[in-house]
């Protein structure tokens, strides 16, 4: 698969088939990925790759205090920054109401909408789950290089016929990771990667995402 | 490089290239280029990167005003800085010694090193510059974000037979770019450039040995058969 259909062609997916991964296969990828760039060569990047009974014992942890709400909730990090205009709050809810619009969920519907959002607890039926973590001393250029590392892992899965969903949405559950994943306190934990053979029949997979045009983004000088 | 580049070439083939040829870079290439990596994803879909490429006169006169002025203080970021990032120090060193071997400059050659480092302010000859910026607003796992951009772009510029070098390095001179891109200071930090064009073949810096973990020290595999 060459890297523009790679780019094009990844997308957040959000139904799994059931339909294990190999594990040669994630190897693999993650034998490639470690050629990703980072500044000074640091390569800050952890993970943890999770399947079978070691995944189910996170989602069935997680499930348990999910109708705890909020009072659950032990996020590191804040996930969006609170302080934030509207354009970029135009782009968040865009995305919720196109897939929630695929799905034929009204806004009203709150009781759907909040059952659709636990899915990301279940990795979206994924057969795999990646936590991805990183020493906590390092800085906002560090997590870049992760980002870096994260859309390199995520291209080499397409090449291999997989699909994934990066979710940061793990990460207000960090406490029950903890408890089920062993991550050095000395580090943070950022997000998880659902990793597995997306149902690419499933309207939820197949809303169209929109970009902001390039001419919002780049400016070219000289040309 | 022809079109049909897989991922894993062009994860393979990239390197920092630190030696350009003279070969101009079509608009054309970029804008497809820039066109394919807006599909790039991001938390909540915020697409926090902005970034303008200079080429020609303006990155001349840009670089111009750069080489006249002292890197900046205070600092724009903190970045890869060894007293923090103990690990950093070690890596850090190892490419620096495995790159000035390349070029034949030695260890105690203090004014060579700086004459090479320097050749980051006209982006070791790249005939055309991204210069990355972003909303001071944006948190950590913005920046996250605005990695999977770059190497999204990194990794399409393979597939045009382009090479690229990311240089935090000019965020030293983050004020002065800002300034000549008429880019705000206060709304915007600057990260950091990314070198374009065509690699001189022929250069040895472009060929020393990079370094990596070994990927069992890096990622847990838990409940695989």
């Amino acid at each position: 698969m060459d890297v523009s259909e790679a780019v094009t062609s990844r997308r957040s997916v959000r139904a799994f088939l059931d339909q294990p991964v190999d594990r040669d296969v994630l190897r693999r990828v993650l034998e490639t990925a470690q050629r990703s760039p980072s500044g000074g060569n640091t390569q800050p990047w952890n993970a943890v790759v999770l399947t079978g009974k070691p995944l189910q014992k996170l989602l069935g942890k997680v499930a348990e205090v999910i109708p705890q709400g909020l009072a659950a909730y032990s996020p590191e990090y804040n996930i969006y920054p609170p302080e934030l205009d509207g354009a970029y709050q135009e782009r968040r809810f865009g995305v919720g109401e196109a897939m929630y619009t695929a799905l034929d969920i009204p806004r009203e519907d709150k009781a759907s909408r909040l059952k659709w959002f636990a899915r990301n607890f279940q990795a979206f039926g994924a057969p795999v789950l990646m936590l991805v973590h990183t020493p906590r001393y390092m800085g906002p250029p560090q997590w870049s290089d992760m980002g870096m590392w994260l859309q390199t892992v995520m291209l080499l899965l397409r090449e291999e016929g997989l699909d994934s969903c990066a979710q940061e949405a793990w990460a207000v559950y960090t406490k029950q990771i903890r408890e089920c994943v062993d991550i050095p306190d000395d580090h943070i934990f950022f997000c998880g990667l659902a990793i597995g053979h997306g149902d690419r029949s499933q309207p939820i997979n197949q809303f169209p995402v929109p970009r902001a045009p390039l001419d919002e983004v780049v400016r070219w000088e000289g040309f | 490089m022809s079109k049909s580049t897989t991922v894993t070439e062009a994860v393979m083939s990239r390197r920092s290239i630190r030696a350009f040829s003279d070969k101009p870079v079509p608009l054309e290439i970029l804008r497809q280029v820039m066109e394919t990596a807006r599909w790039t994803p991001s938390g909540c879909n915020f697409q926090p990167w902005e970034g303008a490429i200079l080429t020609g006169e303006p990155l001349r006169q840009l670089q111009e005003k750069m080489k006249v002025t002292p890197p900046q203080d205070p600092k724009e970021y903190s970045w890869s800085d060894p007293e923090v990032i103990p690990e950093c120090l070690a890596r850090l060193q190892q490419v620096g010694a495995d790159m000035y071997a390349a070029l034949q400059v030695e260890r105690g050659d203090k004014e060579g090193r700086a004459d090479f480092m320097a050749r980051n302010i006209v982006s070791f000859d790249a005939p055309a510059v991204l210069m990355v910026y972003f909303p001071r607003v944006m948190g950590a796992p913005q920046w996250s974000d605005v990695g999977m951009w770059l190497q999204t772009i990194m990794l399409l510029l393979r597939e045009q037979g382009l090479d690229s070098c990311p240089q935090e390095f000019l965020s030293m001179y983050a004020k002065v770019i800002k300034d000549f891109l008429n880019v705000s200071d206060e709304s915007h930090i600057f990260f950091c450039g990314i070198a374009i064009g065509y690699q001189d073949e022929e250069d040895p810096v472009n060929h020393f040995d990079r370094k990596r973990e070994p990927v069992a020290s890096k990622v847990q595999f838990l409940g695989f058969e």
